[in-house]
């Protein structure tokens, strides 16, 4: 069986989830810098740990860890299993 | 064209990779050292002698692309392509290889002379990192040298191996992309002639189809009609993907670094990772993490505060008794007395501003080498959204807490240029260990640790206030975090201490020179029977406004050259550094208040001057003086209300 399929924000998954990269949709610079650090469509997020209110988001990506803001993870397309 | 025996070499690689440990290991000289990305912030030359050769080492800024968008990066990319070094190092983070390679393989592709030094193989191997450099050198066909930058492990190999290649074009191996981008590559090349650029041909056709500007528009001039080619080419790979054909070939890239780190690495479950990650687990935590800074960088303070009044309390007694014996070996007359002023003023430097100087830059570097600064940005980015910056404005307000200058400095590390003026205007406001000199020196110890302690909490309100005012007026694009986080490392003592040391050598041969000749010149208006007439002058703001002995207003000018001068030269005139004999708390108070905001001090001004001109700077400067002085004056009536109410 094919499972199902979700796709969320980065901002909304929680501390442990992993999921899978579809769309960046921030701005050209943004979407750049990420895309140097490994963070590009089609490769794996995990979420280490996210901050109060709208803190920034702790992720690891390649096997390295980065922060990135909150504004930005909400313009990041993930697709993973629910 | 160089000597055979004379050859360059450039540090390449991503932040915090290790450059500038392996560039002071090779050369002797000092670049600043921290756990955090970003701190060289431009290049920087030395030389190695080794054997016959003359060897100049260039350390340059970390950067994670050769496709130019920062200004890092172009001055990165210009050193590596246009001045034809005989051998680029890349220093790889062992620890974090396949974010790495990533770079790598952008490397590669420039086909330079190139020598992987796989570092901080130290720390891999305590993580359970196993890597098969003999593997990784058949793969990619260069030199690989596992070393150990910030002990010197592995450098005398790595320089073998750099003049057994010197000169000979590399001959590595190319990677391949899939067969779609390939066949672009491959049409695009097909149309540049082999020498025709100064870049590979392979490599430009890459640039192009990534779109970087500046090849864009390097082939632009030259042969417009490749433009056209590239268009169709990447619009073909973004109707395939659905998304930016330089987001296409990144992908692809990240994915080769991916199956080349699972082929040469493996990791086992250790101890260390799970203590950084437990660690984190406490200092990231949504509300222990605050709890722990709290008490962090209150124990820092605190440490200070103690340390310095102990250590200048035994100062004070050894000086003691060195009035009477100048005056019993030199006499008294006018000479004599400026004789004296100038050792006295360096007495008063030594008894004041050491004692607290000194444990604050040795507690800052273990904070910055130990990786806890990153954390504080995380931790801090909410807040610093709401100033119209982000969390890595944290970095430089925290080295501004040492020294200003360098504080303002780093701002570079802030993407725009809104937001690197707003952080420099910010980092002027932060208390400098100097002004922490006065906080301590005189509030701390003759008024209250709580009230010091105060000060600094007033300090970050005040900059918390000016950040919002600031950000509501410049307007622009408010930019997200996007910020490495580094594994927590054992601080390394070596380089703490000689950083410090580096600070203090700085503190001696600059303040040094400047209080002597302060101190004399002080002493000469004194003996010349000017004190009045100038003190006067200001008087209308010093006493009458703030309410302060009418010599502090020379010592406010004094102080623009450096802040601890205000303290010193205060006890030097007076003969004495038990400040409560003289000052009541209340005036305390008010003069450590306006000495934190008055102005920036000269170091500080030309670095604002150079970075962002002079009208801003004068701008700053002048809204400075003016709202400390409006500021001390209403802090020196709420407390003469408060004292008279209690
Ligand atoms: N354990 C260990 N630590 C290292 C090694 N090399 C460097 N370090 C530490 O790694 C951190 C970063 O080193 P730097 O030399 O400042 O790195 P950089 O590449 O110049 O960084 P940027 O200038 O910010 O790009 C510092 O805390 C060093 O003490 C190593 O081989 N082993
Ligand atoms: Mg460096």
């Amino acid at each position: 069986m094919i499972a199902e399929k979700r796709s969320r924000l980065l901002s909304e998954m929680k501390s442990g989830e992993t999921g899978l990269v579809v769309a960046v949709a921030g701005g050209k610079k943004a979407t750049k810098r990420l895309a140097d650090l490994g963070l590009t469509p089609g490769s794996l997020v995990r979420v280490v740990r996210k901050t109060l209110f709208s803190g920034p988001i702790h992720i690891e990506v390649c096997g390295s860890k980065f922060a990135i803001g909150r504004g930005l993870a909400q313009k990041i397309i993930m697709d993973f299993n629910a | 064209m160089p000597e055979n025996n004379h050859i360059t070499i450039v540090l390449a690689g991503q932040g915090n990779a290790g450059k500038s440990s392996l560039f002071n290991n090779l050369t002797g000289l000092h670049q600043h050292i921290g756990n955090w990305a970003g701190k060289t912030i431009e290049k920087r030359e030395g030389t190695l002698f080794y054997k016959d050769y003359t060897i100049d080492v260039l350390d340059l800024p970390g950067i994670y692309s050769l496709t130019t968008y920062s200004v890092e990066e172009v001055i990165s990319r210009e050193y590596i392509t246009h001045h034809h070094p005989d051998c680029v190092i890349n220093v790889v983070d062992s620890t974090n290889l396949e974010r790495s390679l990533i770079f790598t393989l952008q490397l590669l592709e420039l086909e330079c002379p190139l020598v992987l030094a796989l570092n901080m193989r130290d720390l891999a191997k305590n993580r359970g990192i196993n890597i098969e450099y003999n593997k990784l050198q058949g793969l990619l066909n260069t030199p690989v040298i596992p070393t150990v930058a910030s002990r010197g492990y592995g450098i005398t190999d790595l320089i073998d191996e750099i003049l057994k290649i010197k000169g000979n074009r590399s001959s590595h191996a190319v990677h391949r992309y899939g067969k779609e981008i390939e066949d672009c590559i491959g049409q695009l090349t097909s149309l540049i002639q082999i020498n025709e650029f100064a870049y590979p041909a392979r490599w430009i056709a890459i640039k192009l189809l990534e779109k970087d500007k500046d090849i864009t528009k390097l082939v632009g001039d030259q042969k417009p009609e490749i433009l056209g080619k590239t268009k169709e080419l990447s619009d073909h790979l973004e109707e395939m993907h659905g998304h930016d054909s330089s987001l296409v070939i990144a992908d692809e890239r990240s994915h080769l670094a991916y199956q080349l780190t699972r082929e040469i690495e493996t990791i086992l479950p250790n101890r260390i990772t799970s203590l950084n990650d437990r660690l984190d687990a406490i200092t990231m935590d949504r509300i222990s993490g605050y709890i722990v800074m709290v008490l962090i960088m209150g124990g820092m303070f605190f440490t200070v505060f103690t340390f310095g009044n102990w250590l200048s309390g035994l100062f004070d007694t050894m000086f003691a008794q060195f009035h009477d014996w100048w005056n019993n070996a030199v006499g008294v007359s006018s000479l004599a007395s400026l004789g004296w002023a100038a050792i006295e003023s360096v007495l008063a430097l030594v008894q004041i501003a050491f004692p607290y100087i000194l444990p604050f830059y040795i507690m800052l570097y273990v904070l910055e080498d130990w990786g806890y600064i990153a954390r504080i940005s995380f931790l801090m980015d909410h807040l610093m959204h709401k100033m119209g910056i982000h969390g890595k404005a944290c970095i430089s307000f925290i080295i501004g807490l040492g020294c200003n200058v360098p504080g303002c400095l780093s701002c570079r590390i802030m993407e725009s240029r809104r937001e690197r003026f707003i952080t420099a205007v910010l980092v002027t406001l932060v208390p400098c260990s100097a002004v922490s000199v006065i906080v301590f020196g005189l509030v701390g110890k003759y008024v209250g640790l709580l009230w010091a302690l105060g000060l600094y909490v007033f300090a970050m309100i005040l900059i918390f206030l000016v950040g919002r005012i600031s950000s509501k007026l410049l307007l622009g694009e408010p930019v997200e975090l996007i910020m490495p986080m580094p594994d927590y490392k054992a601080p390394q003592l070596k380089s703490v201490f000689s950083q410090t040391w580096d600070s203090l050598k700085e503190f001696i041969y600059i303040a040094a020179p400047v209080v002597i000749v302060s101190g004399i010149l002080i002493r000469a208006i004194d003996l010349a029977g000017w004190m009045s007439a100038i003190s006067s002058f200001l008087s209308p703001v010093t006493v009458n406004w703030l309410g302060l002995p009418a010599v502090t207003g020379i010592l406010l000018i004094f102080g623009i050259l450096r802040k601890e001068l205000i303290l010193v030269m205060l006890a030097a005139y007076l003969g004495t550094t038990h400040f409560a004999d003289v000052l009541s708390p209340q005036q305390m108070i008010t003069l450590a208040v306006v000495s934190m905001f008055y102005v920036p001090c000269v170091a500080t001004i030309s670095v604002l001057w150079n970075e962002y001109g002079w009208k801003k700077t004068l701008i700053v400067c002048a809204l400075e003086i003016f709202f400390a002085i409006a500021l001390a004056g209403l802090v020196k009536r709420l407390l003469d209300f408060f004292y008279s109410a209690g």
